[in-house]
């Protein structure tokens, strides 16, 4: 069979981002253009401000990537591009591109999912392994996901409030840590200990998650300590909340490779970077023999590669879309 | 010449094929939804009944604004991506001055779009189109002074409007000879800020 080259592309939150990829496995060459700085000054991500600069940067980044390639578009199997979810205003314009540059060039156009493409970021470090549970784990997402084979999706369990992102970035917010919150309480964590009483967050036999107890907990407890005039240990509090968070998602993922009788489980999202749930996954399955996958760190972020080696699994089985492509903010993994 | 004419700023869209100013193909209608998802389709639709394909284009003119932020963002989007993989310049056009080529009988055209809570993007014209008062983000009521001897041309501001009519040849060929612009520069032009970026500089 002839190499597959999957030009990807991303722009669902504020990262333009645009991959060559080969066969869903091998990174040919990936531009990310990350607007964190911009946003960093309003405290967290501004959707418009997100929207303008995707217009600004999209052909930039597409010329760059294909450069850096030593590619044209004639070389280009498909263009694979995320629909969804993500904010609105910034996933139209990687959408619209993508839908343009399929017509120009007469290439299939592939729509790919936001979180395939977190989860087949997997497939850059070594191939994939089927049957497998997915722990996605990021600022919108908190699942577990069964994937019996290559892009079947079985959702198990998920997040019934906020996303484990979310918690970490209200945590950060609540203790004074500044924007981007998540890595730096993962960072802190490291320099602290587990001091503070916080509740375990949702231990029941599902494979849902919780984690709006736990924040109100940790809100509850910075006041109260303020009202008392007691500062508050960030390192402490960090490496308490990241404990309780990390247990709790490490057990319900151990059940379920135990109840799914799996041997493979991969990590994915940009909450798939902490340190506490890349250790704690390892150390656990190490003990019980199974295979462990986490992305390299640059994956673990919003990046257009993870979309180009998903959308050549999403090509090969045929998955295609038409020049009316539609944005979506919201919508299921399938 | 052959030109491709994309105006996503307001609801009504227009699409249109030209050689020279002669429109050989056109969409132009109201679409309320998902222009996004249209455009392509419209254009592709479009060169299926003439004798050549959108590789032959020799210019892209784009209303890049201002309007609909995210109408803008549609066709600025598709006219620097094309322009980029074409190989081809993009002549960006005023939504304003395009409203403006609607005919009036009186001596100033003031072309308009609602921008809520009184204000409106607006210029004034006169009828050779020379700008009186360049296309800006304003009170509506600073426009009164040209009221008495000007005609409001807008599909949403509801005072004394006409309905417009806008000329695409016209206005193509009042930009024909202008300069186009690489298609990485090619950007909107919202002649607004974001909220949060007003809110910066007032807090600043």
């Amino acid at each position: 069979m002839n190499d597959v080259f999957i030009l990807g592309i991303e722009s669902s939150c504020d990262e333009t981002s645009v991959s060559i990829v080969k066969n869903g496995e091998e990174e040919i060459a990936t531009v990310v253009l990350s607007q964190m700085d911009t946003h960093a000054s309003y405290g967290g991500v501004v959707p418009e401000i997100a929207s303008r600069m995707h217009v600004e940067n999209i052909t930039m980044v597409i010329e760059e990537c294909l450069t850096k390639a030593s590619m044209t578009m004639e070389d280009i199997t498909a263009i694979a591009v995320t629909y969804g979810p993500g904010l609105i205003g910034s996933l139209l314009v990687g959408v619209t591109a993508a839908s343009t540059l399929a017509y120009i060039y007469q290439k299939p156009l592939v729509p790919v999912h936001h979180i395939a493409g977190h989860i087949y970021a997997n497939n850059l470090e070594r191939k994939m392994e089927f049957p497998l549970i997915a722990l996605v784990v990021s600022g919108g997402h908190t699942d577990l996901i069964y994937m019996k084979e290559n892009y079947s999706f079985e959702k198990i369990g998920g997040t019934l409030d906020d996303a484990v992102g979310e918690a970490y970035d209200k945590v950060a917010r609540v203790a004074s840590i500044p924007y981007p919150g998540g890595p730096l309480v993962d960072k802190l964590s490291q320099q602290g200990k587990d001091t503070y009483k916080l509740p375990t967050p949702l231990d029941d036999d599902s494979y849902n998650f919780s984690f709006s107890g736990l924040k109100s907990a940790v809100i509850n407890l910075v006041h109260n300590e303020e009202q008392r005039g007691n500062e508050v240990s960030k390192e402490d509090l960090a490496c308490s909340f990241q404990t309780r968070v990390v247990d709790i998602l490490s057990k319900k993922t151990m059940r379920a490779i135990d109840q799914y009788q799996v041997h493979n489980l991969i990590v994915a999202g940009g909450v798939a970077a902490n340190s506490g749930i890349r250790s704690k996954l390892k150390e656990l399955c190490d003990q019980s023999g199974v295979n462990l996958t986490v992305p390299s760190l640059k994956y673990c972020t919003d990046n257009a590669t993870m979309i180009a080696a998903a959308g050549y699994f999403a090509y090969t089985m045929g998955r295609r879309a038409g020049y009316d492509l539609k944005a979506k903010a919201t919508d299921p993994l399938h | 010449m052959k030109s491709l004419f994309i105006d996503t700023s307001t609801f009504f869209m227009n699409i249109s094929v030209l050689e020279d100013k002669e429109v050989l193909a056109s969409f132009h209608e109201e679409v309320h939804m998902d222009m996004a998802s249209k455009i392509i389709p419209i254009i592709e639709e479009l060169f299926l009944n003439l004798p050549f394909t959108i590789h032959d284009i020799d210019k892209i003119f784009v209303v890049n604004g201002p309007g609909s932020f995210t109408g803008v963002r549609v066709g600025v989007t598709v006219a620097k991506t094309m322009a980029w993989a074409l190989k081809k310049t993009i002549v960006p056009l005023s939504s304003l001055e395009f409203l403006a080529t609607t005919p009036v009988d009186t001596k100033y055209v003031i072309p308009a779009i609602d921008a809520r809570r009184g204000y409106v993007y607006a210029g004034v014209y006169d009828r050779s189109m020379t700008v009186i008062l360049k296309n800006q983000y304003m009170p509506y009521d600073e426009l009164k002074s040209y009221l008495a001897e000007g005609t409001v041309v807008s599909y949403d501001v509801l005072e004394g409007k006409t309905t417009p009519h806008p000329d695409v040849s016209k206005i193509i060929e009042l930009h024909k000879d202008d300069n186009g612009v690489n298609p990485h520069q090619l950007n909107p032009n919202y002649l607004k800020l974001t909220e949060a970026e007003e809110k910066k500089t007032k807090e600043e």
